[in-house]
């Protein structure tokens, strides 16, 4: 399959009389994206507004950060099979994208596993959002709503708003042209003989109780392993709907923008024969781990491998799948390397993983979430405060009384995420 | 907690959903559980269904821990 990615670079965002964009600024109407998703029952009342890199904004909390993207060529829409969109095989022909802009949802707290995105300060360094030119879409839900009823109006406002703000790039001429292609397995491996074959398996959260994924419209739970092409990804085929600690959360936009498969196609034909993607889930019964792990072994070495690149979204039990990953894939006699963050707790001092494997020789860390910071007040913020004790990384006191925060970087979204998006990487000592 | 009742000489049966981690940190009598949000039950059965269940997973756990064991033992 053959992608051609058309990025339009975005360097600022106002509200206009509508969607569109010119000489490089994306306009939105703000009650042209509310009336998108308003009618919804389960919202009582939205606003958008607008947050840019090294202003004094605080967004909080913030459910799923997405990018503006549109197919122009090719079957399918961006985020198939869900928010009303066809099933239709995406992956192939040609995707524009709304680079440097990006659809924020934020509302108050779903769960109590949503994060922060501060647009400056130390908070600002630790996550990729606040890099990018922020369009957050503020929902107050219904009074008395049921949890999983506002998450999923949540997440189908963000969708829906992304894909109409998409659109805009439609008939632009992108700035720069990105070419991505995998061909099928056997003539891939003919390719780059000489080249070891590498695999990365992708394994999404998929515990339930408001962590879940959902891959062309099917939650992620309910998957065996599959095989994907790498540019379904950027295509929107897989999307989070999950309110897993935020510091390694996936959010969608990282799932459109996989770090792990743009190094791995920059290294390919090169110092590697970038072979596709697996992906998997992290269930809740072991009966659902055994078969999965299983399965990621089995199409790992039926896809010839050499070795893979393992990623975990969430911490915790998921620990376990990533462990039976590797072991698994291991016995196989293909190499592993693991991409994970650690939480040994604020001290560092204790277990970083809730297990591991002998097999498990070779660790990318990037970083712990224990680490306590304190975070600036600032000028604006963009959702509400009120919740920031109970979010996961905040406890009793973080929040003081200039609206600075001391929590643990858990609540920052993505700063210790497994796709490696940020800087952060932990040592021994 | 497992390791430290048993070191105090207080054998421990340690039900858990996810074995693996039960074996990593070295629990010595294991009895499997049925899932990480409900180890000792399952609300997708009826009412009688799921008490005999949760009785049989009680009885096995204790029938566990009058057995001798000669290193980590999972009670399937």
């Amino acid at each position: 399959m053959r992608l051609e990615v058309g990025k339009i670079f975005i360097n600022d965002i106002r509200f206009g009389e509508s969607t569109h964009v010119e000489n490089g600024v994306l306009y939105v109407n703000e009650k042209e994206l509310i009336d998108l998703f308003i009618e919804d029952d389960r919202i009582k009342s939205a606003k958008i507004e607008l947050a840019k890199p090294g202003e004094s904004v605080r967004i909080t909390p913030v459910k799923d950060v997405l990018e503006p993207r549109v197919k122009v060529s090719g079957s399918g829409t961006n985020f198939p099979g869900v928010v009303g969109n066809k099933v239709k095989q995406v992956g192939e022909g040609r995707t524009h994208v709304l680079s440097g802009a990006a659809v924020v949802t934020v509302g108050k707290i779903v769960g109590f596993q949503e994060g922060i995105v501060d647009m400056s300060g130390i908070g600002a360094e630790y996550t990729p959002f606040s890099k990018t030119l922020n369009i957050c879409v503020v929902i107050e839900p219904e009074e008395g709503i049921e949890s999983h009823a506002y998450e999923a109006a949540a997440r189908e406002a963000g969708l829906i708003v992304t894909n109409f703000i998409g659109e805009a790039a439609r008939n632009l001429e992108p700035d720069e042209i990105e070419v991505f292609e995998t061909k099928g397995i056997i003539e891939q491996a003919k390719m780059y003989p000489d080249l070891p074959r590498i695999g990365y398996v992708c394994m999404l959260q998929s515990q339930g109780l408001l962590h879940d994924t959902y891959v062309y419209g099917v939650d992620a739970k309910k998957i065996i392993p599959t095989l994907m092409n790498p540019t379904e990804f950027m295509d929107g085929a897989v999307i989070s709907g999950n309110c897993v600690a935020s510091c390694d959360k996936i959010p969608t936009y990282l799932h459109q923008n996989d770090p792990i498969i743009e190094e791995l196609f920059e290294k390919h034909g090169k110092e590697l024969n970038f072979m596709g993607v697996i992906i998997t889930n992290e269930n809740v019964f072991l009966a659902d781990k055994e078969r999965c792990s299983d399965g990621v072994a089995k199409l790992a070495r039926l896809m010839d491998l050499d070795g893979v690149l393992i990623t975990e979204e969430g911490y915790g039990n998921p620990d376990t799948d990533l462990m039976m990953n590797c072991k698994k894939v291991e016995q196989n006699g293909i190499k592993t390397v693991l991409v994970t963050d650690e939480f040994p707790g604020r001290d560092g001092k204790s277990e970083s993983l809730a297990d591991a494997v002998k097999e498990a020789d070779a660790l990318v860390s990037c970083g712990q979430g224990n680490i306590v910071i304190t975070m600036p007040p600032m000028d604006k913020v963009i959702g509400t405060l009120e919740d920031i004790e109970t979010m996961i990384g905040g406890y009793d006191g973080s929040l003081k009384e200039d609206g600075s925060i001391e929590a643990e970087i858990q609540i920052i979204i993505s700063a210790t995420s497994a796709f490696g998006c940020n800087k952060l990487t932990a040592r021994m000592h | 907690m497992v390791k430290e009742i048993e070191r105090a000489g207080i054998p421990v049966v340690h039900i858990a959903t996810v074995v693996p981690i039960s074996l990593t940190v070295g629990a010595n009598r294991i009895v499997p559980a049925i899932g990480i949000p409900y180890p000792l039950g399952n609300p997708n059965l009826e009412f009688k269904a799921e008490k005999k269940l949760r009785r049989e997973l009680v009885e096995k756990a204790l029938k566990a821990l009058q057995t001798e064991v000669d290193g980590q033992t999972v009670f399937e």
